[in-house]
């Protein structure tokens, strides 16, 4: 027979005592899986709602104006500047958005040699079809997938090859065009491959062609407009991507947008910050709780102790005694305090976030069990210490 | 192979200090059965602690099995304790969460000097030796307080000890069961373990075969029983 035989026989006949123990972590843990699981399924439903506000920047040319005086005298503004950014310094904006994101830290889960942002190119061109005045937008339509979330194919397919165009559901209807049309790119011939839906914005006016076959048809190859980063994280450092690239790369000016998104990741990030801190007093006070009963159990067990400490047993079995007994109220703790903890989140989180789509992460089943066994193991620490230091003769005496 | 040379215990500091011993010297040798006597409070048991190192002295020697062993610390204190010395105390002291079995098992357990199997053969060999095989999954509370009391004896016996230190064994029982117990302390004496035996009743310590007599913490009487008995035949 081994000492934690012993141990497992003596709480299974003290069965009572032990829950009253556990009790404490239970709570404690309970609270601390309740919040994660709150804040989580918060954090992904803000996620949901950020996906549909779009890029987190813009990158356009940078077109500088100065005032032009004599003397006293305005003489009105001189723009300057190019209206198209070379396409071959897209990879160095990337390279900045990500190393940007890398440093500030939020970017876990990616390899040193992953793309974490997003980058979409466009070219916007001004041209007539049919006789009627239109944006055509060259697009990769890939990249532009993952920035447009929102965009709903209404007619036909999705833009895939360099002989389609996708058109805006009014440039449609203006230019009387359908599924199957055929229309002249300033000379290129394309076939309109799908229409989106509407959706209120300027995209429902425009026409949408590949990147490469926009830059062919209109001379003006190696060359966009614009580029949207998309690099949605956690308190993504848009301003600071914006003054890298600003400041090292001449010719653009990058924007940040999206400064609703990021009040409210930063209103989410504050919320958690709370509940986390309340979830670690709930901790600290469970622990009382635990090392109260503890010491209760050690005072009540002193006469057990001195036996065994007469019969044989060193200090360090006595404490191995104790730890056990804080391991099995630690396993029942995390437990409970798992299945507790994710009924609470169930009960409470949608009357916190309306809406809110609870569901139980299982990976917080470990985690509870060793945030339990630890606070019980901490908890247990001292009195154990403290029952291990009790005399022999001192424990007999006391009775 | 135990010697106590000129020992004292001092409880207390100041004012309240309270000499429970003083200059207590005393052998004990393999195969004796010594019973120490004292009215409460004349220091038997503090003796009786000491000598089974469960607590410190004041000043003085303990000398066991050739080692001076008031000079060590608690762990190495352990060691000595482990297989050389058991307890029997009058209140039985079994932990009552753990069945007769658990009991006896502790001392092999605490010393991990036995694997399982074995362990377990000896404590069940010890429980047949006192009688209670049959007893061996009861909780003390299960059990009679004769019973208890074998079971404790069936305990100290487990790890085969030089020396068995009895604290009042019978003081909690009533008198036949009392005399069963000293019964089997004189087996156990007879078969050659060493036994030291703190009592206040007279006719319990004349089963012993040397008597010791304190008072207010000092030994005011040796004799063997035998002496004892013509004594108080005359």
């Amino acid at each position: 027979m081994k000492l934690y035989r012993i141990v497992l026989n003596d709480v299974m006949r003290r069965k009572k005592r032990v829950l009253y123990a556990a009790f404490g972590v239970v709570v404690a843990t309970m609270t601390v899986i309740g919040i994660l699981t709150i804040s989580n399924a918060g954090q992904s439903k803000l996620l949901d709602q950020l996906e549909k506000y779009g890029p987190n920047l813009t990158v356009s040319p940078a077109i500088n104006s100065i005032d032009m005086q004599m003397g006293d005298l305005s003489l009105g503004q001189l723009s300057y500047g190019e209206n198209y950014i070379p396409e071959d310094i897209l990879p160095e904006i990337q390279q900045i958005a990500d190393s940007e994101i890398r440093a500030s830290g939020i970017a876990a889960g990616f390899g040193p040699d992953e793309k974490i942002s997003t980058l979409a190119p466009k070219i916007y061109i001004n041209t007539n079809i049919n006789d009627v005045k239109v944006t055509v937008v060259g697009i990769d339509p890939m990249e532009e997938r993952k920035v447009k979330t929102w965009w709903v194919i209404a007619e036909g397919e999705y833009l895939a090859s360099s002989n389609q165009v996708m058109l805006g559901k009014v440039a449609a209807d203006t230019l009387g065009l359908k599924i199957g049309d055929q229309v002249s790119l300033n000379g290129t011939n394309v076939t309109v491959a799908g229409i989106l839906a509407e959706s209120g914005s300027n995209d429902d006016l425009q026409v949408f062609a590949t990147l490469a076959t926009t830059q062919t048809a209109f001379a003006k190859e190696g060359f966009i407009s614009t580029a949207d980063i998309r690099a949605l994280c956690n308190g993504c450092p848009v301003e600071t991507i914006a003054d890298a690239i600003n400041s090292n790369i001449a010719g653009v000016r990058a924007v940040a947008v999206q400064a609703v998104a990021a009040a409210e990741m930063g209103m989410m990030n504050k919320v958690n910050t709370f509940m986390m801190t309340l979830a670690g007093i709930t901790l600290l006070v469970g622990a009382f709780g635990v090392i109260n009963t503890m010491m209760a159990s050690v005072n009540e067990r002193i006469r057990d102790i001195g036996i065994m400490r007469a019969v044989g047993a060193s200090r360090n079995q006595i404490l191995k005694v104790f730890i056990y007994e804080a391991i099995i109220i630690g396993v029942i703790g995390g437990i409970f305090g798992y299945l507790l903890g994710t009924l609470l989140a169930y009960i409470v989180g949608p009357i916190i976030f309306d809406g809110i789509q609870i569901a139980y992460i299982l990976t917080y089943l470990p985690v509870s069990l060793g945030l339990a066994t630890l606070l019980a193991i901490v908890a247990t620490s001292y009195p154990a210490f403290r029952a291990a230091k009790v005399k022999v003769a001192d424990s007999f005496r006391s009775m | 192979m135990l010697e106590i040379n000129n020992v004292s215990k001092i409880y207390g500091e100041g004012h309240s200090q309270v000499v429970a011993l003083q200059g207590v010297s005393l052998k004990v040798t393999q195969g004796d059965f010594i019973a120490i006597m004292g009215p409460s409070g004349s220091g038997k048991s503090t003796l009786l602690n000491i000598i089974g190192c469960l607590d410190n002295l004041s000043e003085g020697q303990v000398v066991f099995d050739g080692q001076r062993i008031d000079i060590l610390n608690e762990n190495e204190l352990v060691s000595v304790r482990r297989g050389r010395i058991a307890y029997i105390f009058q209140q039985f002291h079994l932990i009552p969460s753990l069945n007769a079995l658990e009991n006896v098992l502790l001392p092999i357990m605490f010393s991990g000097i036995k694997k399982n199997g074995a362990g377990q053969q000896a404590a069940m060999d010890m429980l047949r030796r006192v009688g209670l095989e049959n007893r061996a999954t009861h909780k003390p509370s299960e059990l009679s307080g004769g019973e208890q009391q074998r079971i404790a004896i069936a305990r100290a016996l487990v790890s085969n000890p030089m020396l068995i230190l009895a604290d009042e064994p019978t003081g909690n029982l009533d008198q036949k069961t009392g005399k069963q117990i000293l019964g089997l302390l004189e087996e156990l004496n007879n078969d050659g373990h060493t036994i030291v035996m703190v009592t206040h009743d007279l006719e319990i310590a004349k089963h012993a075969s040397q008597i010791i007599v304190l008072e207010d913490g000092s030994i005011v009487n040796r004799m063997s029983s035998q002496a004892e008995k013509e004594q108080t035949e005359e």
